[in-house]
């Protein structure tokens, strides 16, 4: 069983379903919180969803949303994204962000962090952000 | 000469107007100071600090993922604008509303972290009741959410907060107030040069 998934992953990658692309983070410091952006396009002829993201550099790693309430903005946990097919999602500053929180390292301008983004159709995808200002 | 008189008293209206809208605030905040803590553990006593200095004011927590570091970024963008623009003598100070968690070190090493000039920079932290009553004369609301107990028992929490940029004039009057996270950065630039003017 486990080589039939082997062989249909290799005949059918992930990738070639939904591509990520443009991930970048802010540097921040140790035991502090940073966030993740990146923009998720799905290829195929179904939705998607994320609904998780694992990463080492941070004790804590969910999925967030930023929200405004008159002259308020706070943040709060989504338990996923739906991504429609042939469609594009961008998690980007004052939206939807992938938040770490408690960083066990400090994030430089320059460093790279290695993140798996799990959805439900096409499984894990492993991703490298870099950490940068914002454009 | 009855004319003159009357098109120069126009001109100054229209002036006086234009400014107005502009810079629409003009609270004199020198009524009141507040006994703070800088980066460096250092007290300072605020709005005295920044008298004889047009200054962007943020209102930040440290721990924000995601809206305070856009706030702190647009101040140093605007900052790097400024610098291009010839003017150099702006103060930036950064007021922390959660002193529960943002000592001196830590905002110390938030500013590093993003690079920000100590010089023209300062970060301020203090007494919760001293924040929570600056934070009312300047009508900024900041409450907890989110509150939980990590795996090894530390209280965490995140906030909800007002977005906030303000800009103060020399004389220490709050002159306007912008949204910080998605301030137009020309906007400000150019209200800071017509206090320049």
């Amino acid at each position: 069983m486990s080589i039939l998934i082997a062989i249909l992953f290799v005949l059918f990658p992930p990738e070639d379903k939904i591509n990520i692309k443009d991930a970048w983070m802010r540097p921040s410091s140790e035991k502090m919180a940073t966030a993740l952006y990146f923009v998720i396009e799905n290829k195929s002829e179904t939705a998607d969803t994320l609904f998780q993201v694992d990463s080492d550099l941070a004790e804590r790693v969910e999925i967030h949303e930023t929200y405004s309430e008159g002259e308020m903005m706070g943040m709060r946990k989504v338990n996923f994204i739906v991504i429609s097919a042939k469609s594009s999602f961008e998690l980007k500053p004052g939206a939807h962000h992938v938040m770490l929180m408690k960083l066990k390292n400090d994030i430089k301008d320059g460093d790279k962090g290695e993140f798996i983004l799990h959805f439900k159709q096409v499984g894990e995808i492993k991703i490298t952000a870099i950490a940068r200002k914002p454009k | 000469m009855n004319k003159i008189l009357l098109v120069i008293i126009l001109v100054v209206l229209l002036f006086s107007i234009s400014c107005k809208e502009k810079l629409p605030l003009d609270k004199d905040l020198t009524k009141k100071s507040y006994t703070l803590i800088n980066q460096d553990s250092t007290r300072v006593v605020f709005p005295d600090n920044i008298k004889g200095h047009i200054t962007v004011l943020g209102f930040i927590f440290t721990h924000c993922p995601d809206i305070c570091p856009m706030t702190t970024h647009n101040m140093y963008l605007t900052e790097k604008q400024l610098k291009q623009d010839g003017i150099s003598d702006v103060k930036f100070v950064a007021i922390s509303f959660d002193p529960e968690r943002d000592s001196p070190e830590v905002l110390k090493k938030f500013a590093e972290v993003r690079e920000l000039d100590f010089k023209s920079w300062t970060l301020l932290t203090g007494e919760k009741n001293t924040i929570t009553e600056m934070l009312k004369r300047f009508d900024v609301k900041a409450i907890k959410t989110d509150e939980f107990k990590d795996a090894e028992g530390n209280y965490e929490y995140s906030m909800m907060h007002t977005d906030r940029i303000s800009l103060i004039d020399e004389k220490g009057r709050l002159r306007k107030n912008y949204k910080g996270s998605t301030i137009n950065i020309e906007e400000l630039v150019n209200d800071i040069k017509t206090l320049e003017d």
